[in-house]
């Protein structure tokens, strides 16, 4: 009964972004207690929906519950739109709509002090929410690309939030609006590709509905290479979104925005919308094992290269972006690799081994969004009280925010993989993921090996990384910002930490508690003929933990993140070791190419300017002479002709009579003429 | 009985002298004057031709030709009072500005 009504589920914080955005200032807070009020009301439905579901018959034979009405229809192609649950809407629509509820608790703290701005923030998180449960619940791609856009819009007003009057000054609300400008235009690259995708899409299938393109038979029956270039461009809509490689560089200057923003946009909504929709497209995605080796190298490779910008940024928020980024590449590689071998083995592998690398993805997805909003509302909470992001400026903070300092210590437990801690299973299982290939031997397996090694270096550094911003943040001696810290932050602020800090213990034992099980996926094995495979991955708590505990890797990697935490405690906290005797202080070349981001925004502005100068100036010429020549000519033809035909109008009537009688002699001649030799 | 000729010839000849008058004449009056006789040349080729042809449509036709005639003329002379008044002249060739 509930799930008939699950389009309420984006409907509710859609009509929390209209109150809000019209009458916010009436309300308390700028109408902050509405829109958490309706995120609430979204995930108690969400919560419902999902009980509802998950105990249907639907559920038992893994079929998904879908509703829809025709949209529009030309031709043959027909477009609806509607509500498509199965276990991963479920799983997607619970963390985002809670995790949304907590940051929106939290900004009522956060952003107290914004005064009248304060409607417009909330109105616009409202719909960032309502854009996110779209997205999941779209019983098309369409549909999902609508929402998509509505979360691409949101995340532009909201990381500009401060272009008007920033706090920090003018220069800074400059460099809001320019990396709001950036993050449009960076995942608009992808967006493009994603709408291209669903153009092809559309063309070989003749809809775009969930139920029809995951169709064994329809897929069976429709051009193969169709489907590979639709799934690449599709996968290019989520580099954009995803922030993966190449198009990572936006999302670690999307921290102008509020802090609240980012931990929206890295935990609950936004840069998770690509990993979904990989995991939403794999029945597509595994027709092709090079699709998913591509998918799986581009996660690698965005994971070990923004894990090594993270290591010597000295702004807080900023190593958290580039640990989203690189937490990202871990979900995405391991959702290629789950999906390579079901290619390639097809359903041989596929209820006992395989889909480890869909559940490890879907799992880290939900484990990264508790710990990084956590780390996030963590991050907030330090500005809030010390007013700055440098790390050099902070420092001993732990005496004066002692709830902030622990639940931090948490997240980066967590996201470091600690033993028990919920970042440690399912990072464990991404690595057991990435080396499944190479154990099967399948055809690219030295590739996973590859992949695995930078899987592994990654934990490394991410343990280090994170370990040193919180030995620079809370250990050691205080720094001068800490001196005027106004000490712990407001209520709100600190209970959805607390809250969010039980989640990243202990979101990690849901996998035990049947996760594995819930999720559900269908895949069809084209090698192997109408082999279709619709079901649950049939893994059990017992089975998973048993291949986690005897894994030898499990060990290597977990020696890896304990020696980085150990490396950031010597480095930072007893300074037994001078971190610059690594870099020459600041000056050796890889420290250098590593605080320029590998040039990556100098190759951007490159291709902008030399390629979009180029192409805007070809655009120019085009413009100037071929259709402006084309319009002047006719302009000037005709100003022209009636230049020359007014001298006629003489004002003399003698003149008009003899026009008059000249045409009609021409008239009579004429007649005559034709009545005698026409023969009219 | 006359033959039609006559009144064809008289009719053309009448035609061709309001033509020339329309054309050269630069008096207002004379003009209209001049577009009179051009419209009764052609009165007198109706009534010929209704007498020829024992049709006494032509008739009629006159009849409405003359009325017509007479509230052209009426029209033509209170513009020319108008140019008048304004321009104290009925000459057309000083009356030009209504040209490019």
């Amino acid at each position: 009964m509930f799930m008939e009504y699950a389009w309420l589920i984006p409907f509710l914080p859609l009509m929390g972004f209209v109150i809000v955005g019209f009458f916010g200032n009436r309300f308390r807070e700028g109408g902050g207690y509405l829109a958490v009020g309706f995120a609430i009301a979204a995930f108690a439905l969400a919560a419902l929906t999902s009980y509802e579901y998950l105990t249907s018959d639907l559920y038992a034979v893994s079929a998904p519950f879908v509703t829809d009405v025709q949209w529009l229809a030309f031709g043959s192609y027909e477009l609806n739109f509607g509500i498509y649950i199965d276990s991963l809407t479920c799983v997607m629509m619970l963390f985002s709509s809670f995790i949304s509820t907590m940051i929106f608790v939290y900004s009522i703290g956060y952003m107290h002090g914004e005064g009248k701005k304060k409607r417009r923030y909330y109105a616009e998180i409202s719909l960032f929410l309502s854009g996110m449960l779209g997205l999941i619940l779209a019983s098309n791609y369409l549909e999902m690309f609508i929402f998509w856009e509505i979360m691409g819009v949101c995340s532009y007003l909201l990381i500009g939030f401060w272009s008007f009057k920033h706090p920090d000054g003018d220069e800074a609300s400059i460099k809001a609006a320019s990396a709001a400008k950036k993050a449009f235009l960076v995942t608009r690259l992808g967006d493009v590709c994603f709408m291209t995708g669903l153009f092809v899409l559309l063309w070989s299938f003749g809809n775009l509905d969930f139920t029809t393109l995951f169709d064994p038979a329809v897929i069976l029956t429709t051009d193969s290479t169709m489907i590979l270039i639709g799934s690449l461009l599709l996968f290019g809509g989520v580099i954009g979104k995803s922030a993966q490689f190449p198009l990572q560089d936006w999302l670690p200057d999307a921290m102008a925005g509020p802090t609240t923003v980012s931990a929206l946009i890295h935990a609950a909504t936004m840069v998770k919308a690509g990993v979904y929709l990989v995991a939403r497209s794999y029945p597509l995605f595994i027709q092709h094992a090079d699709v998913m080796l591509i998918v799986a190298i581009i996660g690698g490779v965005t994971a070990f290269i923004a894990a090594s910008m993270a290591m010597n940024n000295m702004n807080l928020k900023r190593v958290l972006a580039y640990s989203t980024i690189s937490q990202l590449g871990y979900m995405i590689m391991a959702l290629g690799a789950g999906g390579y071998v079901i290619a390639i083995e097809g359903a041989v592998h596929v209820n006992v081994l395989a889909c480890v690398g869909f559940t490890a993805g879907v799992f880290h997805m939900i484990n990264h969004a508790f710990f990084k909003a956590l780390l996030f509302m963590c991050a907030g909470s330090v500005i809030h009280s010390a007013g700055t992001e440098d790390m050099r400026k902070l420092g001993g903070l732990h005496k004066k925010m002692k709830v902030t300092s622990i639940t931090m210590l948490i997240g980066s437990l967590s996201i470091a993989g600690f033993p028990l801690l919920s970042g440690f299973w399912s990072k464990d299982l991404i690595l057991e993921a990435t080396m499944e290939p190479s154990t099967l031997g399948l055809p690219a397996g030295t590739i996973f090996l590859i992949l695995f090694a930078l899987g592994a270096i990654t934990a490394f550094m991410t343990a280090f990384y994170m370990f040193r911003m919180w030995f620079m943040t809370f250990a050691g001696p205080p720094g001068e910002a800490t001196e005027h810290s106004h000490g712990e932050s407001p209520r709100t602020m600190t209970t959805p930490l607390i809250i969010l800090s039980v989640f990243a213990i202990a979101s990690g034992f849901l996998i035990f508690f049947g996760l594995a099980d819930i999720l559900t996926f269908n895949v069809i094995d084209r090698g192997a003929g109408l082999e279709y495979i619709f079901g649950h991955c049939g893994h059990t708590g017992a089975h998973i933990l048993e291949s986690i505990v005897n894994n030898v890797w499990t060990y290597v990697t977990l020696a890896l993140g304990l020696f980085g935490i150990f490396l950031a405690y010597l480095m930072y906290c007893r300074r037994t070791i001078d971190p610059g005797r690594f870099n020459s202080d600041g000056e050796s070349p890889i420290y250098k190419f590593l605080t320029a981001r590998y040039f990556f925004p100098q190759l951007y502005n490159q291709i902008a300017l030399k390629l979009g100068y180029g192409v805007a100036k070809g655009v120019e010429y085009v413009d100037r002479n071929l259709i402006d020549g084309t319009v002047d000519g006719i302009a000037n033809a005709v100003v022209g002709g009636s230049g020359a035909m007014r001298k006629m109008q003489t004002g003399y009537v003698r003149n008009y009579a003899a026009y008059v009688v000249v045409g009609v002699i021409v008239l009579i001649a004429l007649l005559v003429f034709l009545v005698k030799w026409g023969g009219v | 009985m006359i033959p039609i000729e006559f009144f064809l010839i008289l009719s053309a000849a009448l035609f061709c002298v309001g033509i020339a008058g329309v054309l050269t004449k630069t008096n207002g009056i004379v003009i209209l004057m001049c577009i009179e006789l051009m419209l009764n040349a052609a009165n007198i080729n109706f009534i010929a031709f209704a007498s020829f042809l024992n049709d006494a449509l032509g008739q009629m036709f006159v009849l409405m030709t003359i009325s017509v005639a007479a509230a052209e003329v009426g029209v033509g002379i209170a513009i020319l009072l108008h140019a008048y008044k304004s321009k104290k002249t009925t000459d057309v060739d000083d009356l030009t500005v209504m040209r490019w």
